[in-house]
């Protein structure tokens, strides 16, 4: 065997910072999306104009033949598809009360968005429960997905 | 512009759509911004630790392997070759040769150096075939080097080394 460091002051390491920084623009149909959201608590997808596939969220043009797309309303109910539920943080922290996150078919497109569910209890959670969405007051709204607070099951 | 037999009904060219940062910063545009606090702390290990501890003493050192008779740098613990720990550590040369090199006229963010820079890989006098270190050629112009240029290491002056790769400040033309 060959003689190896012991010292721990003669192994040697390096520290750095990493800087990132970005401003991520939603684009003309996201930005579409955010201000319709935020506006008036509205829901905006894409339809193609030549297949009918309905983009949710909205694309300006359909990924399937290239087409253009028009804008169309929803209501942004939906069904839930998947879900799993958060019982640590991003720091694996336990959380006091645990986070649901759901994939929701959104009624009236062919997409889905991932959220969280609330005013549920895990318990009643299954494959198919009808949601709805839950905004921030309009005054609080900025733009953002985080605009809508979560989606609770239609009673 | 066609993509098999699709009828295409979007246009070739899309114009875009131009922002600029005062649409961002008026929140005209709706937007998304991160600031992530990326750390690291890299560890040197064994091997490397005591390569740049030696590079502050202004040597290089490389491992042997007895089974098959590799000296090897940059050091490591194990041959990876053989799966069993080298045998020996070996001081080798500072001088060279030049197994592959680039120029880059850019710095890391993509901006315009004033003077290009040029990147090699240096096969260490006293190392088998295919060992190489990465570094700087200096004291040459980008038009005279070539792959197989013998090369030096001009080191710092030996307060200012401080057991990096820096302390070697580049390797210039023997």
């Amino acid at each position: 065997m060959i003689e190896k460091i012991i010292s721990p002051k003669e192994l040697k390491h390096w520290d750095g910072i990493i800087d990132v920084y970005w401003i991520y623009t939603s684009g003309e149909a996201g930005d579409k999306f955010f201000k319709a959201l935020k506006e008036d608590g509205k829901f905006i997808a894409a339809k193609c104009k030549k297949c009918g596939w309905v983009y949710f969220p909205p694309r300006m043009y359909c990924e399937k033949d290239f087409s253009e797309t028009e804008y169309i309303e929803v209501s942004g109910k939906g069904k839930v598809k998947a879900f799993t539920i958060a019982r640590l943080d991003l720091k694996e922290k336990e959380l006091q009360d645990p986070q649901i996150y759901a994939i929701i078919d959104i009624d009236g497109t062919n997409g889905c968005i991932v959220h969280l569910l609330g005013e549920v209890d895990p318990k009643d959670l299954r494959h198919g429960l009808e949601v709805e969405p839950v905004l921030k007051k309009k005054e609080e709204r900025e733009g953002k997905i985080t605009d809508i607070l979560y989606f609770r099951p239609i009673s | 512009m066609s993509v098999g037999k699709r009828d295409i009904t979007c246009p070739g060219y899309a114009p875009g759509t131009p922002i600029k940062d005062e649409d961002i910063k008026l929140k005209k545009v709706t937007s998304v911004e991160d600031h992530p606090d990326i750390r690291y702390s890299w560890s040197a290990g064994q091997a490397i630790s005591k390569f740049l501890n030696g590079l502050k003493e202004g040597k290089i050192y490389g491992v042997k392997c007895n089974k098959c008779k590799r000296i090897m740098v940059p050091p490591r613990m194990f041959c990876e070759l053989c799966y069993k720990p080298i045998d020996e550590w070996v001081e080798l040369k500072d001088t060279g040769v030049v197994q592959t090199f680039s120029i880059s006229y850019i710095d890391p963010d993509a901006k315009p150096l004033p003077e290009p820079i040029i990147v090699a890989v240096i096969a260490i006098d006293g190392a088998s075939h295919n060992m190489g270190i990465m570094h700087l050629l200096g004291e040459v112009k980008p038009e005279d080097v070539y792959v197989g240029m013998k090369v030096k290491a001009v080191w710092k002056d030996e307060k200012e080394r401080e057991g990096a790769i820096t302390d070697i400040k580049y390797w210039k033309p023997i």
